[in-house]
Order: C-alpha cells, then sequence, then structure tokens
C-alpha cells in the first residue's frame, strides 16, 4: 500500500543532470571583455509589464558572449542580470499607521531561489537587505514625496538572475587575495540595475520625481602585463602610471583583477548623485605630486558615464511606451 | 520710462566719449590719497608701464611685421590680461578676423571707438582696484553693480562723474520727481532646468529669457567648437560686441554671460577624444593662474549634443527569457493589413495596460477618508449657523426632515403590502393560550405530556428529563422540564416565569404561554396571558387540593385573564387518576367553577370542562381507554384547543408590540426583541418607535416562529432584530410602534377597575403585560354600576371600594407609561392583585 502520509515524488522521476567539470575541449576559463572599456553592456529594458501593478519594469543585460561570439557550454555560461520590479503605490497607509507628512517608500529587493548558482533562500538574506538599504537611499532623492503625504509605496524588485563573482569551478569563498579583491562586484552590479529598473517602474506608475536616477558601475582594473611593463613594475611601485585602467559596466565574470568597483545612482538633468557606494583600494596616481584629481574621482566619474549611457536606453524605452499609449488613445487607430 | 526704452534711446557713442575725461577722474582720485600710498601708486604704475612696454614688445614679435596693429591697443589688450602676451595675443587675432568677417553695419569706425571707449572704462575699474588694495582681480569686472545702472527716471542719463554731488542740491527727504529713480528688483526666477523646466531646445513653447539663453548657449558651442577660441576671449569678444548690439536685453545679459565657465582648450580637447559616450564636464575649481581668475558661477553641465556617428544606444534585444514573459508576437512581426492595432504593440505587454489602467488609478480616486469627514462637518456647520428668521428655521426644520429620511436604511424595505401578504399565505390560523391555575396544579406537567404526545418532544429528551429528575428525587417533574427550563424552576419544582412553546396540529399553530402559579410571580402570569386568546384552567381534583386553590390562585388567575380580555376558557380537572377518575367529584368541581366563572363574567358556553391526568396522559390527545373513564364521552384536550374559533386580530390598526424580552440574538444581530404584535403589522425595513424613550430604529430582520420572515401581524409571537438603535434605550415592558402613530405616554389617566380587594387611594402597582411600573391611585371618582355602567349614588364621595364592586379611579404613574385607551390593566399592591380594569 501506498504511503499515503507523505507528499510523493511522481512515479516515473528523472535524475538531474550532471555536467562534466572538465570536458574535454574545453577550457573553463572567464570571458575577456570583448568590448572597449568606455563601452558598457547592451541593456533591454521594458516598462509596465505587471499589470496589477501600479508601475512595473522589466531589465535585462546582454550576456557576453565567448570568445567568437560562440556562447560556451549552458554550465559555463556567464550570468546575466534580468530583474523585473514593481511598483505599488502611492496608496493610502492603513490607518493604524502614524502621520507621515511624505511618502513612505519601502524599497524590497529579493533573489529568486534560482537567481545564482548558490541557491538563495526564501528569507531575506543580509546581502539583500543591505542591496535595499541602498536602493531606498537611491530612489528617495528623486521621488517628490511631499506630494503624496499619508502616503506610502512599496518598490519590489525580483532578481531572476544575478550577477555572481565566481564561476562555477571556483571556490566560493576562496582566500585567494586576487579572487577576494574583485568579490562583491556581482552585488555592485545588481545594485546599479536595480537603481534604472526601479526608476524605471516608478515613472512608469506615475509617481512624481524630479528625474530618471540611473545605476552605472565603474571598476578600477589592471589588464595582464606585458613582459616589458612587468619589468617595470618590479622596479617601480605596484601602479605605475597608465597600468591601470578604469573599466564602465565591468561584467564579473570577465574580470578577475579588480581593485575597486563604484557604484552611483545619477541624475543626469540635475547632475546630482544620489547614492555612491565604493568597494575596495583605489590605486594611487603614478605622479603623486599634484593630484589634481584622484582615481576616486575618475571613478566616479566613469560610473557616472554609464549611468549616462544607460539612460538612453530608459528613455527609449518611455518613449516606446508612451508611443503606445498615444496610438491606442487616439480613437482613429481602431 | 520704461528703462528698455532709455537705454534704446542712449547715444552710445556720446555717452561713452564722456568717459575719455579720464584725466579729470584721475585728478579727482588722486586729490583723496595720501602721499604714501601715491607713492606706492606711482611705483605700481612706473612698475606697470616698465612690463606695459616689454609686453608690447613680445606681442609686436609674436604677430609679425605683417599685422597692422597700434601699439595702444596692444597695450590696451595687455593690461586687461594683465601682461600675459599670449592671452593678448589671442585676443588680438580673433578681434582681427571676426572685424573683418563681420558685416559692417555701422562702420568700422564707430565699433572702434566703441571698443576703445569701453577699454577706457575697463582700465578705470582697474586702476579703482589697484588704488584700494592692488589686487589685480578681474573678478571686479564682472561686478554687476560697476558697468549696469538698471535705470534711471528722467530725461538724461546721469553721469557718473557727478555722481558724488548728485544729491547736493535736493532737499532731505523732498527728491523732486524728475530725479527720483525706480529702484528694480529683479524677481527670482527659477532656477533654469530643475523640475519644470525642460533642457529640449525647440518644440516647447520657452520664454522670452530662456530663448536667448538658448541662443548664447548656441553660439557659445559653435565658437567652442571651432576650437580656436576661448571661453575668457570669447567674453572680452563679446564685450568689444556688444556696443553694436542693439537689443536692451542682450545689453542686461551681458554679466550673466560673463559667468560663463571658462574652457580650458588643452582640457576640452582631451576631453573630447576617447570618449564614447556624451561627458560631463568636471568643473575644474582650483586653479589660480590669473587667466582662470574668472570663478565659474554656474556648476551646472550644459548637455551637449551627441556625436550621431561615434555614440549608439546600447539597447539589446531581449533574451529569450524576456521574449517569453512578454508575449509570443512581441518580436516586430510584419504588418499584416492597414487596420487592427499597430503592428508592432500586438502582444506587447501594454495590451493589458489599459485594461488595468482605470484600476490603478482608482486608489486616490474618491476623496479620502478625512476629506469625507470634512466636507460633512462643514456641510454641517453651515446647515446649523443658519438661524435667526423664521424662513431660515423652516429651511432647517426642512433639511433636519430629509435628514432623518437620508438617514434610512441600508435595511431596505420590500414595501409590501403585508396584509394583503396575509391573506394570500393561508397559513394555519394561529392561536396563543396560557396556562394557569394554582400552584402545583400540574400546569407545566400536563403541558409537557401535551407536547410529549405530540412528538415536538422526543422520547430521548424526556428520558433524559426522566433521569435527571430522578436523581434529584423529583421523578414526577420530567414532564414538567419540558416547560421549565431554568435551573432555579427545576431545582424547586416550580414554574416562574413564562414557559413557552409552540406546537401544530393539522388545523392551527399553537403557541403555550406556561404561566407560574406560584402567588410570588403573578406579574409573570399577567405578563403571558396579556399575549393569549383563550386560557386552559386547570384544577387540582385532588382531596382539598382544589378547595385550597379555589380560594388562591385558581379565583385569582380566573379573575385576572378575564379582566385582561381573555373570553374563552378550558378547564383541564386534572389528577383525577389519583381519585380512579371519579365522576362524582369531577362534577362536584364542574359545578363550583363554572359557578365561580359566571360569576367573573365568562359566558357559560366558553366555558369547556375535561378530565385529564397530566403523568398518565389520559384525554389530553387521546381519549382515555381507562374504563373507569369511560363515563366521558367528549373530546380529548387538544380537540378542545383546535375547536377555538379563529380571533379576530387588529391588523388594520398601527403597529403595537410589547416587548417581552430583549436579547443578543448574534453576532449579526446585537440586539433583538420579542414579543407578540398587538396590533398592526411590521415588515423588514420598517423604521419603528420605542415608546417611552422615543428612539427610532430600522427592523433588520423578523423571525416568526424561529423561521425568518419578511413580514409579521398581529398575534403572532415574533422576534425583531434591530438596527440604528442603543440597547439602553429598550427594556422589556416597552412598546415597540409604527413611527406613523406612536403611543403618547401617560403619566395620569382615569380607569374603570373591578375591585379584587378593598381599593383607597393607595400606592399600587400598575401591571400591563410585561410592563410593571410604580404608581398611586390618587382619586377614586366614582363607584359604578356593574349592569349599566352608570355612576352609583351620584354626588356622593367615594371612599372605599369594596371588593367585586366596579369604580372608576385616577392613577398616577411615577414615571409615563405607554398605554392606550381601551388598555387592559392590572392594579396590585403588596402582592395582591387589588383590581383590574380598562382605560378610559
Amino acid at each position: 500500500m501506498a504511503d499515503r502520509r507523505r507528499v510523493n515524488g511522481p512515479a516515473g522521476g528523472t535524475a538531474p543532470p550532471v555536467y562534466a567539470q572538465q570536458a574535454a575541449g574545453f577550457q573553463n576559463t572567464r570571458r575577456s571583455r570583448m568590448r572597449g572599456p568606455n563601452q558598457i553592456r547592451k541593456l533591454f529594458l521594458k516598462t509596465g509589464l505587471t499589470p496589477s501593478a501600479s508601475g512595473s519594469a522589466y531589465l535585462e543585460f546582454e550576456p557576453s558572449l565567448g570568445q567568437n561570439g560562440v556562447p560556451g557550454r549552458l554550465s559555463d555560461r556567464p550570468s546575466a542580470l534580468k530583474l523585473t520590479c514593481t511598483v505599488h503605490g502611492p496608496r493610502p497607509l492603513p490607518r493604524s499607521a502614524p502621520f507621515t507628512p511624505q511618502l513612505l517608500l519601502s524599497a524590497h529587493i529579493k533573489y529568486a531561489p534560482f537567481a545564482s548558482r548558490q541557491r538563495k533562500g526564501y528569507v531575506r538574506d543580509a546581502n539583500e537587505r543591505d542591496l535595499a538599504v541602498h536602493l531606498e537611499s537611491a530612489l528617495r532623492g528623486v521621488l517628490i514625496g511631499e506630494r503624496w503625504p499619508k502616503s506610502g509605496v512599496d518598490v519590489v524588485i525580483t532578481v531572476l538572475e544575478g550577477e555572481e563573482d565566481c564561476l562555477e569551478d571556483e571556490p566560493f569563498a576562496s582566500t585567494d587575495s586576487e579572487y577576494s579583491r574583485s568579490k562583491g562586484l556581482g552585488m555592485m552590479s545588481v545594485l546599479s540595475g536595480c537603481i534604472t529598473v526601479a526608476s524605471a517602474a516608478i515613472v512608469d506608475a506615475g509617481i512624481d520625481c524630479v528625474d530618471f536616477v540611473i545605476g552605472g558601475v565603474a571598476a578600477v582594473a589592471r589588464p595582464p602585463l606585458t613582459n616589458k611593463q612587468k619589468a617595470k613594475s618590479r622596479v617601480k611601485s605596484d601602479y605605475a602610471e597608465s597600468i591601470w585602467q578604469i573599466l564602465m559596466d565591468p561584467s564579473p565574470a570577465e574580470h578577475e583583477d579588480l581593485d575597486a568597483f563604484c557604484v552611483v545612482g545619477y541624475l543626469q538633468s540635475r547632475d546630482e548623485v544620489t547614492e555612491l557606494w565604493v568597494k575596495g583600494n583605489t590605486p594611487n596616481k603614478g605622479d603623486s605630486q599634484d593630484q589634481e584629481e584622484t582615481v576616486l574621482d575618475v571613478l566616479t566619474d566613469r560610473a557616472v558615464e554609464a549611468a549616462i549611457a544607460a539612460r538612453h536606453v530608459v528613455v527609449e524605452a518611455f518613449k516606446e511606451s508612451n508611443k503606445f499609449r498615444i496610438q491606442s488613445h487616439s480613437p482613429d487607430q481602431g | 520710462m520704461s528703462r528698455h526704452k532709455l537705454i534704446k534711446q542712449l547715444d552710445l557713442e556720446e555717452e561713452l566719449d564722456d568717459y575719455d575725461g579720464g584725466a579729470l577722474y584721475d585728478n579727482d582720485e588722486n586729490q583723496g590719497i595720501s602721499p604714501e600710498d601715491q607713492g606706492t601708486f606711482i611705483i605700481a604704475i612706473v612698475n606697470g608701464e616698465y612690463r606695459l612696454r616689454q609686453g608690447t614688445i613680445r606681442v609686436r614679435d609674436v604677430l609679425g611685421p605683417g599685422f597692422e596693429i597700434s601699439d595702444a591697443r596692444i597695450q590696451e589688450s595687455l593690461w586687461y590680461y594683465y601682461y600675459d602676451v599670449e592671452k593678448s595675443v589671442n585676443y588680438l587675432l580673433s578681434e582681427q578676423t571676426s572685424s573683418n568677417t563681420k558685416p559692417k553695419q555701422k562702420g568700422a569706425d564707430l565699433k572702434l571707438s566703441a571698443v576703445d571707449g569701453k577699454s577706457d572704462l575697463n582700465c578705470r575699474c582697474h586702476r579703482r582696484w589697484v588704488e584700494n588694495d592692488y589686487d589685480l582681480d578681474f573678478g571686479a569686472f564682472n561686478d554687476p553693480d560697476v558697468p549696469i545702472i538698471h535705470s534711471v527716471t528722467g530725461s538724461s542719463y546721469f553721469k557718473p562723474d557727478v555722481m558724488s554731488t548728485f544729491f547736493n542740491d535736493a532737499p532731505w527727504c523732498n527728491i523732486p520727481p524728475g530725479r527720483q529713480g525706480e529702484i528694480l528688483i529683479e524677481p527670482l526666477y527659477p532656477p533654469g532646468r530643475l523640475m519644470g523646466g525642460s533642457s529640449f531646445q525647440g518644440d516647447a513653447k520657452v520664454s522670452k529669457l530662456a530663448a536667448i539663453a538658448a541662443a548664447r548657449r548656441m553660439k557659445e558651442d559653435a565658437r567652442s567648437r571651432s576650437g580656436t577660441v576661448t571661453s575668457s576671449v570669447a567674453l572680452l569678444d563679446k564685450l568689444g560686441n556688444k556696443m553694436s548690439l542693439e537689443t536692451p536685453n542682450e545689453l542686461e545679459m551681458a554679466p550673466k554671460a560673463a559667468t560663463v565657465k571658462p574652457l580650458n582648450p588643452v582640457q576640452a580637447d582631451t576631453s573630447k577624444t576617447s570618449r564614447k559616450y556624451p561627458v560631463r564636464e568636471r568643473g575644474v575649481l582650483n586653479s589660480n593662474t590669473p587667466e582662470d581668475a574668472i570663478p565659474p558661477v554656474e556648476s551646472i553641465i550644459s548637455e551637449r549634443k551627441r556625436d550621431p556617428e561615434t555614440f549608439s544606444i546600447p539597447i539589446a534585444l531581449p533574451s529569450a527569457f524576456a521574449r517569453t514573459i512578454l508575449g509570443p508576437s512581441f518580436e516586430r512581426a510584419p504588418t499584416s493589413g492597414q487596420d487592427g492595432p499597430p503592428c508592432d504593440l500586438v502582444g506587447s505587454p501594454y495590451h493589458f495596460f489599459f485594461d488595468v489602467a482605470d484600476a490603478k488609478m482608482d486608489a486616490f480616486a474618491e476623496p479620502s477618508p478625512d476629506d469625507v469627514v470634512l466636507k460633512a462637518q462643514t456641510s454641517k456647520g453651515t446647515k446649523t449657523t443658519k438661524s435667526g428668521t423664521g424662513d431660515e428655521i423652516r429651511a432647517v426644520t426642512s433639511a433636519l426632515g430629509d435628514v432623518a429620511i437620508s438617514e434610512a436604511p441600508k435595511y431596505k424595505s420590500k414595501n409590501l403590502d403585508v396584509l394583503a401578504e396575509f391573506k394570500k399565505t393561508q397559513i394555519k390560523p394561529t392561536a396563543n393560550f396560557v396556562v394557569i391555575g394554582h400552584v402545583d396544579a400540574g400546569k407545566s406537567t400536563l403541558m409537557g405530556r401535551l407536547l410529549y404526545d405530540l412528538k415536538v418532544v422526543n422520547k430521548r429528551t424526556l428520558d433524559k428529563y426522566r433521569k435527571e429528575a430522578e436523581s434529584i428525587g423529583k421523578s414526577s417533574f420530567a414532564l414538567a422540564w419540558v416547560l421549565d427550563q431554568g435551573t432555579d424552576e427545576r431545582k424547586q419544582g416550580v414554574t416562574i416565569d413564562i414557559g413557552m412553546n409552540n406546537f401544530e396540529t393539522d388545523k392551527t399553530a399553537f403557541t403555550i404561554l406556561d404561566a407560574p402559579g406560584h402567588r410570588d410571580f403573578i406579574p409573570n402570569m399577567i405578563a403571558g396571558a396579556s399575549q393569549a386568546d383563550f386560557a386552559v384552567l386547570v384544577i387540582d381534583a385532588s382531596t382539598g387540593s382544589f378547595e385550597s386553590g379555589l380560594k388562591g390562585q385558581t379565583k385569582e388567575h380566573a379573575l385576572l385573564v378575564r379582566s385582561i380580555g381573555v373570553q374563552r376558557i378550558i378547564i383541564a380537572i386534572n389528577k383525577l387518576d389519583t381519585l380512579s377518575w371519579s365522576r362524582d367529584r369531577f362534577d362536584e368541581i364542574q359545578q363550583q367553577v363554572s359557578a365561580f366563572l359566571t360569576a367573573a363574567g365568562f359566558q357559560p358556553k366558553n366555558l369547556a370542562f375535561i378530565p385529564c391526568s397530566g403523568l398518565t396522559g389520559e384525554n389530553i390527545v387521546d381519549v382515555s381507554t381507562n374504563v373507569k373513564a369511560s363515563w366521558y364521552t367528549g373530546p380529548p384536550l387538544i380537540s378542545l384547543l383546535e375547536s377555538s374559533e379563529p380571533f379576530a386580530r387588529a391588523l388594520e390598526k398601527p403597529l403595537r408590540l410589547t416587548i417581552d424580552d430583549i436579547f443578543r440574538g448574534g453576532v449579526q444581530n446585537p440586539l433583538s426583541i420579542s414579543g407578540r404584535i398587538d396590533a398592526g403589522s411590521v415588515q423588514i425595513g420598517d423604521i419603528v418607535i420605542t415608546v417611552p424613550s422615543n428612539e427610532t430604529a430600522i427592523t433588520k430582520a423578523i423571525e416568526v416562529n424561529s423561521e425568518p420572515s419578511d413580514w409579521a401581524v398581529a398575534g403572532q409571537n415574533v422576534i425583531l432584530h434591530l438596527a440604528n438603535i442603543d440597547p439602553n434605550y429598550l427594556k422589556t415592558g416597552d412598546v415597540i410602534c409604527s413611527l406613523a402613530a406612536p403611543i403618547k405616554p401617560l403619566s395620569i389617566f382615569t380607569m374603570k377597575v373591578l375591585a379584587f380587594e378593598h381599593i383607597l387611594p393607595m400606592a399600587v402597582e400598575v401591571h400591563r403585560g410585561r410592563l410593571h411600573a410604580p404608581g398611586r391611585i390618587s382619586k377614586l371618582a366614582a363607584v359604578l354600576d356593574k349592569a349599566s355602567g352608570k355612576p352609583k349614588e351620584g354626588g356622593k364621595k367615594v371612599r372605599i371600594v369594596k371588593p367585586g364592586s366596579v369604580a372608576r379611579v385616577v392613577v398616577e404613574v411615577d414615571e409615563p407609561v405607554p398605554l392606550e385607551l381601551g388598555g387592559k390593566v392590572v392594579l396590585r399592591a403588596g402582592g395582591q392583585t387589588v383590581g383590574a380594569g380598562l382605560l378610559e
């Protein structure tokens, strides 16, 4: 007699796929960055996806292709960020809530359980809460909250596919100094995407904002040293002039040797930054005597440039959605 | 005169020529300084002249011999640039080219002189600064106070030379109107491009100022693109050209134009290379070299036009996943036809956007709860503040009337014609009967037997009662427990309050009202009897019990039900099984009781006698099979009950319902009342009024015999679920009336009373149904003749009313009671019924 007290699996079960770790012919290597240092990855953004929410948006990054533009094997494929954001509100606060003169913003970021190689739990962990705090501070600067007293707005982001710091074969919590230096980049680039998608969703919801706030990431990287440079670097300090390089929108899968990264939430039309988060050590500039601008300045600037570039995508997405709205409102369009 | 006009009318050439009197000015200035200062000043001047000469030579070297230019001009530009050769050369070159290319509107001479004049002014300004603190800060040049005199009313443009003496001949506080200046404070315009401002040029309508600013920006852009002119040079350039411009606005804009951030040409070049996206300009704030001395006031970045060749929007195509969630036809399908929705949007997520658009917007579509309350408060406030004249009062009262109407129901009345409904439904005739008799006559047991035999109470329940009764040693009370539900009643073996139960036969629906027999509970008996149509008088036939009963409550009950209005009475002679069905005893009792009842006012035809036994159940539902009882050939009790004629109901009269009980009828019905409808009808949604509290309530629901009903009519025992009333306003004995015709509560009334005891002017309790109120007999008006109903012994004052006689008395009660004309009232005093009668 069958066991009735348990929920049993189907009769004909399947075994989960197991991938060979070192298949012949494949070198499990990091991908190298195919685009220029000043180029960001391509984005895809769509607004108004979720009908039940006041505003919503979907954002994804184009996955980086393999060396010859061919995607590698499945297990090897680097993650590409995919985010959905729903905005609920502005809605009246419950009667039990105390009076607020401004719009009460609350942001939630949750990784889907399948968003990363390491399965995520259903309860929000510290990283997710940290990201939510950063997102909240980025968004609070753009909302004109005074126009919505006694109201609240919930920004809910689900990370469908997250960026990860490591490949499958690499140890997750490595003590290797080289690796651990670029750890945390995934989170940064998720935050940048979250800021952009949340801003788009808020605008889609029709909540009063001063501007789009767009996320941008930049990193300080050391390109692989040529022999000549190596010789030079032995003589001089570790960071001679022009050895380090600043990359816009680094993908964690493509870089292993990053020293510092920076994410900004940037308002282009006001030239304001609502969120700035820097991790790592910025190297000194080669000629240390007259530091007009530190590397940090340059890094921040590049992050802002990345945001400016991403902004165009957001603007295009809204142009498209507005076009549709106008078309569907005009009576002669059937 | 507006300043625009004034400035338009200025003859610039003439005005500026006046400035050439620099020598005079210098003299004036020099007079004011001390010899030491003069000394240092001279040194500075000498030093400056030396550098000026050196600079001129170097400039000439750079420009080469082919370049025709006067020494004065070179010196002047050197002055301006603080002996910086490179910048001066730049300036002179650009000056030369622009003067060559410009169409000569007013002639080169004019322009040149204008430039000269202006430069002179600059020099003067500069010198003043030298005097003051030897600080060669060209920022002072941008001081808006110096070159711009906003407005002066009056015919002549005043000259700065005479400025100090301008007010000399004017009396204090009495300046002639021609010379009064008009102070124009520039309004605070919102800073550009914040919330509302659009940074796009073109399609939107822009203000004049913004248009000028945009034009300026465009010009600057073009200039910076040419790459040769730095902005500080451009500034000088502008100042040079300005004199030829006619628009006063442009003149006004000058100080603002001067604040344009300098752009180092080298920097600009580097920033333009190697960047793929439009780049934010970084403000360079910390440069101390004099060529950058003009501080960048606005740090706002200018949005540069993006270069279409090098820049492409990094927009990606949706991934397979995105295509899946966006719908199958998201990728642009080839256009199939002309009509139909725009093809590229078919299947896009915006399809359902508009279905839900309205739902989305709903959150704040309605006024907020606060607004509703505020609105209500304000409207109420305005209503109440209206006062004074009669018209207004009338308006208010009519408005209040409206309010009373509008307050009505969420419980919708079906507006039934209840009487028609009642006639339509051929329901069984209903009858309420009260069971009366002396204590321990077996009233409850008889009724319990009746219900048991009619299968209203099942055997199982009765067995349970039997077992429980045996356990406390009262096995014979088991049947009585069917009606005696209270714990006190069961413990003491005495009915205390009215026991109610329903049963139906084939013909009639009955309601039993089991009255308590004990004399302490007469008020409850009165309450039960007032709901009854007829009565069943139970008499204990056993020896001694009958006799004591006839003196006791048998008599009192019979009189009471008669005076309350019961006309028909069935006399059940009980416990005959203990007397082995003795016919003699039955006849004896029948004789005595019929004599007494007839005397009490019952008509003989309305009396029916039946021998029975409640305990054994003979002659109750079935005729007795006992041979000893075979002498009785009449019908059993149930048949006698059924034979009672239907009673006329006061259906047409306004609603009257005396509240029998108030209770919580459940969660949904927090306030329910029960009682018998004495007159009229009621239906769901009716607004009723309670007397004496005079509060309105809405009939939310009606139950008749535990069945929900839409309406109820007189004669029915009903439960009304009320709404919109506080339970404090209700108490048992109050009367529920229709809103149209409520009872007027009385505090003093006259009644015709049949005396059971001696009646004096004394304190009495007034009973009517459940209602009992303390009061007193204040006056004995007259003793009446029983037959004719006319006052006996006219004129003589009545001091006492003897038992059995009829009198007219005046009764006062402490608090008004809901009594009506013709109401049957019982008067009791000291635990005894002293009289009963009708209200007159």
